[in-house]
């Protein structure tokens, strides 16, 4: 054998073998039935959903900028856009915390209108949009640069504004590479854990009324029942990470 | 009528090349010699450093690509998720132009495209094929013709074909070329040797 296929065997099995650990406890010695309770599968369903939300929003609202970083450089421009990834992510909570707090002049006026992101849905998504858009900007920015940009001159040339080439050139044949970045950006927010345990411990509205997402549940059930629970709850979070993952593989594929 | 005057320093590279013409006109030169600097200064892809560059009579120097009424056509362009028959109406639609059925089945006919589907299937001949047309039916004033010719078989009859219908449409065409026999098309040729450019005719 080869040292960089020995090597690369010793990495990869230093990030599986705690995972397939925790599989393994989890569905064997230290099996808890609350790791696997109703409570368990409606937080993970409240955590998959607001996750492909925030990972729609940041198709809507970034991809734009993804390619404007793509096209032009900005070092500026895609540091600041680094900052919610490379700062602790309380602080991204206590942040929106801020923002939204009664305390403040325009906390109040989002609340005179009815917006509150303290203990709700909008909450969650803000935040989760916030840590996991670098993910897709960073993922999006090298592909929207592997693209041919005589497509797009050829365009421009025949007339088009530089939007009408982005919308009708650009993002028709971005499909792939779309989907490949919000599941990225889906999954990281779907490991997700310190701004949310600050704006949305959990969720005050129905239909996931009192819902922890799947991260903070485990945190309680780690801090509450002990480590078995946490375990259990942990392995099927896992198994449902997976699944994401093999859905990233095939689509990249 | 396409006058360039223009200086651009790429690296250690400069360019330093005048094209005064219209019609029909043949740049030739070798690899690294500036043929597709002087293309792109001229398309906007570039600004150059120094110089001026007029269109019949109109500055462009440095008006954005989509504002020059330039086409720019290289090995690479097409606009990969579209079939071949939306294609080539793409850039008249995008002007506004209303084109005539019987114009667009001419040009498809004498430039050899009986085939369909969509462009980023065609093989690199067929789609420059229809890269071309496209620019001719969206009546650019001048074309840019980047390396494209010499991918494409009976090339003489095509470069005929063409020339006729950018005549016709009178659209000027500055095309790069590595082969010497094109330049017998052409109604005017320069040379580029170390970014310089010489009028041979």
């Amino acid at each position: 054998m080869n040292w960089l296929k020995l090597v690369s065997g010793l990495s990869l099995a230093l990030l599986v073998i705690p995972v397939l650990f925790l599989l393994y406890e989890g569905f064997g010695p230290l099996r808890d039935p609350i790791g696997y309770s109703y409570e368990v599968f409606k937080s993970i369903e409240l955590t998959l959903i607001s996750s492909a939300i925030a990972a729609t929003v940041s198709v809507a609202l970034f991809t734009p900028l993804a390619y404007y970083f793509a096209r032009n450089k900005n070092s500026i421009g895609e540091t600041l856009s680094d900052i919610p990834a490379s700062i602790p992510h309380p602080i991204v909570g206590v942040a929106i915390l801020v923002i939204a707090s009664p305390l403040t002049p325009f906390g109040k006026f989002l609340l005179s209108i009815g917006i509150n992101f303290f203990d709700s849905i909008l909450g969650l998504i803000v935040a989760l949009t916030i840590v996991s858009a670098p993910i897709y900007i960073k993922s999006m920015q090298p592909f929207f640069q592997s693209m041919n940009i005589a497509h797009e001159n050829y365009a421009l040339g025949l007339g088009a504004s530089k939007f009408r080439t982005f919308i009708s050139v650009v993002l028709p044949n971005s499909g792939r590479g779309i989907l490949s970045a919000s599941l990225i950006s889906m999954s990281r927010a779907m490991s997700e854990f310190g701004s949310i345990a600050i704006i949305a411990y959990y969720v005050l509205q129905q239909p996931f009324y009192g819902v922890n997402p799947a991260p903070v549940l485990i945190f309680q059930y780690y801090t509450y029942y002990g480590l078995g629970a946490a375990v259990t709850a942990s392995a099927v979070m896992i198994l449902v990470s997976i699944a994401m993952m093999i859905l990233l593989r095939l689509v990249k594929h | 009528m396409i006058e360039a005057t223009v200086k651009k320093k790429l690296g250690s590279f400069t360019l330093d090349a005048n094209v005064s013409d219209e019609n029909f006109v043949c740049l030739t030169g070798k690899n690294g010699s500036g043929k597709t600097t002087l293309i792109n200064l001229i398309g906007g892809i570039l600004i150059p450093d120094e110089g001026h560059i007029t269109l019949n009579s109109k500055t462009i120097t440095n008006l954005p690509i989509e504002r020059r009424q330039v086409s720019i056509i290289t090995p690479d362009s097409c606009i990969p998720h579209l079939d071949v028959d939306r294609h080539i109406v793409w850039g008249a639609k995008n002007k506004g132009l209303n084109v005539e059925q019987d114009y667009i089945t001419e040009i498809k006919t004498s430039l050899g495209i009986g085939f369909d589907g969509k462009v980023r299937k065609l093989s690199l001949g067929m789609r420059e094929r229809v890269a071309l047309a496209t620019s001719l039916i969206s009546k650019p004033e001048l074309m840019l013709v980047d390396e494209v010719l010499s991918n494409i078989d009976n090339r003489r009859d095509f470069i005929d074909a063409f020339k006729n219908f950018a005549t016709k449409a009178k659209i000027d065409v500055i095309f790069t070329t590595q082969s010497p026999e094109d330049s017998s098309e052409a109604d005017h040729h320069y040379r580029l040797e170390s970014g310089k450019s010489t009028r041979l005719f």
